[in-house]
């Protein structure tokens, strides 16, 4: 089975800010979304390498406090993340 | 106040070339006027540290940035390293060729066209013979091919009569969006005309009022961040808090001029990078031999800068009995800079009251629409 790895659009700049807070900004469309410290986290894993489960995973280990249903959050956060173009998917064999 | 980990936005002085010589230009003879160009290597691999420093905006200055025969290359730099850029230029060397490349990059935020008149004479006289007409030519160039062009107008003595003219020419004729105003300040080669080129208490007086009058006809297309339409709506609120005695206002009665420092970086031509382009005087490293992040976060000169905001204004002689202030800024650190030699100081040319004392008078509360 196909196992699909969502991947960072390498054009995508992420810009920390302030503390853990960040903005993600498209230089073609000049766009930029604000990042809470989970949401870097997540953005940084999104490597290719790491499925939405194992993202999970490596936040329940650096986190205290991950809610039960987080697993879902970071679905739904890369999904939003995947319509606005800002992720892909790499197929890995 | 909390800092960004690096710069947002970097202003570059990309050469210091210029086919034209305006009489009231501020790069030329100011200590922006450094040294020679550098090639285009250096642009190139500075580029990919702002890549790095997630920097996401550059605006491309001089001199003339088109004179630069090798302009498209430094652009695509830009555009490698995934930052959106703005060219400040006279237009006179605009040609298709160069706005198909802008706008087939879609990285550009625009391109700033300066026109100062809404006819030769008032253009021309300052900037030199010929160049209205050329201006005037490359903005349509850019409009045609569908760069977004914005336009900034330069007030000095010779056009402020010709204000009406100008908003007609440029909102209604060819019926751009918006466009920006200034005046010649006291810097660079504006210093050395300063009788020709500087507006008077009086022509000062005309400019406000014609400009609120225009910015009111026309629901706002007219804006300012500096002179007289800016002096205008700040020294009236000014006013406004002195007759109502309010204690203070927000973020005023100290050094809060100018934040620029706390949002960009600027770098001159010969590659030094400096705080702000009002402030070149100040050289805080150089390209690729110096880490910008470092710099960013660590300099003296600019933590210096980032703490004049709590400089009361109280505190200056210059100040000293002042109605106003509790309600200041103390204006511009470059103009001040270049007026009285220091950089914390306010700046006497923005000062309402020196305006004031010299006969100026402020214009209706009614113009503000
Ligand atoms: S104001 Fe601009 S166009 Fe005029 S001489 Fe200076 S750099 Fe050149
Ligand atoms: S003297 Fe001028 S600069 Fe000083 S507070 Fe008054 S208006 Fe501002």
């Amino acid at each position: 089975m196909d196992v699909k790895n969502p991947i960072a659009n390498p054009l995508i700049v992420l810009r920390e800010e302030f503390d853990d807070w960040a903005i993600l900004f498209d230089p073609d469309t000049g766009n930029a979304f604000g990042l809470n410290p989970t949401g870097v986290f997540i953005w940084k894993l999104l490597d290719g390498r790491h499925g939405t489960d194992a993202i999970v995973n490596r936040l329940r280990e650096e986190a205290d406090d991950v809610p039960e249903d987080a697993g879902e959050h970071a679905r739904q956060f890369i999904e939003s993340l995947e319509k606005q173009g800002l992720v892909g998917y790499e197929v890995q064999p | 106040m909390r800092l960004m980990r690096t710069p947002k936005k970097m202003d570059i002085d990309i050469t210091n070339r210029c086919n034209l010589r305006c009489r009231y230009c501020y790069h030329f003879e100011s200590s922006g006027d450094a040294g020679g160009d550098l090639p285009a290597a250096e642009w190139l691999r500075f580029f990919e540290e702002l890549n790095r420093c997630a920097v996401t905006e550059v605006t491309l200055a001089g001199g003339e940035p088109f004179i630069r025969e090798d302009l498209k290359e430094i652009i695509e730099g830009i555009v490698r390293n995934r930052m959106r850029f703005q060219i400040l230029s006279n237009g006179t060397l605009i040609d298709d060729d160069m706005a198909v490349f802008l706008a087939a990059t879609k990285r550009c935020n625009y391109v700033q066209v300066s026109i100062d008149g809404s006819m030769p004479e008032s253009h021309d006289v300052m900037r030199g013979k010929g160049s209205f007409a050329k201006a005037l030519q490359g903005l349509m160039t850019l409009r045609r091919h569908g760069v977004h062009a914005a336009v900034r107008v330069t007030i000095h003595r010779k056009n402020v009569h010709d204000l009406e003219g100008i908003a007609r020419l440029l909102l209604e004729d060819i019926g751009i969006l918006s466009f920006g105003t200034n005046s010649a300040g006291a810097m660079g080669l504006c210093r050395k005309n300063a009788e020709m080129v500087q507006l008077t208490t009086q022509e000062r007086v005309t400019a406000m009022e014609t400009l609120l009058r225009l910015t009111k006809k026309y629901n706002g297309r007219i804006n300012a961040m500096a002179g007289p339409l800016a002096e205008a709506k700040g020294w009236l609120e000014m006013e406004q808090a002195r007759l109502e005695g309010r204690e203070s206002m927000p973020n005023r009665g100290h050094l809060t001029g100018c934040g620029c420092y706390r949002q960009h970086l600027a770098v001159r031509a010969d590659g030094a990078i400096t705080p702000c382009t009002m402030l070149s005087h100040i050289e805080l490293g150089r390209i690729n031999r110096d880490d910008l992040g470092e710099i960013w976060r660590d300099h003296d000169e600019l933590r210096t800068l980032r703490e004049r905001h709590l400089i009361p204004l109280s505190r200056f002689s210059f100040c000293e009995g002042c109605p106003y202030v509790n309600y200041c800024t103390g204006n511009c650190p470059g103009l001040s800079h270049t007026l009285v030699g220091e950089v914390n100081h306010p700046s006497p040319d923005a000062c309402l009251r020196k305006f004031l004392a010299d006969g100026g008078r402020l214009p209706d509360r009614a113009l503000l629409g």
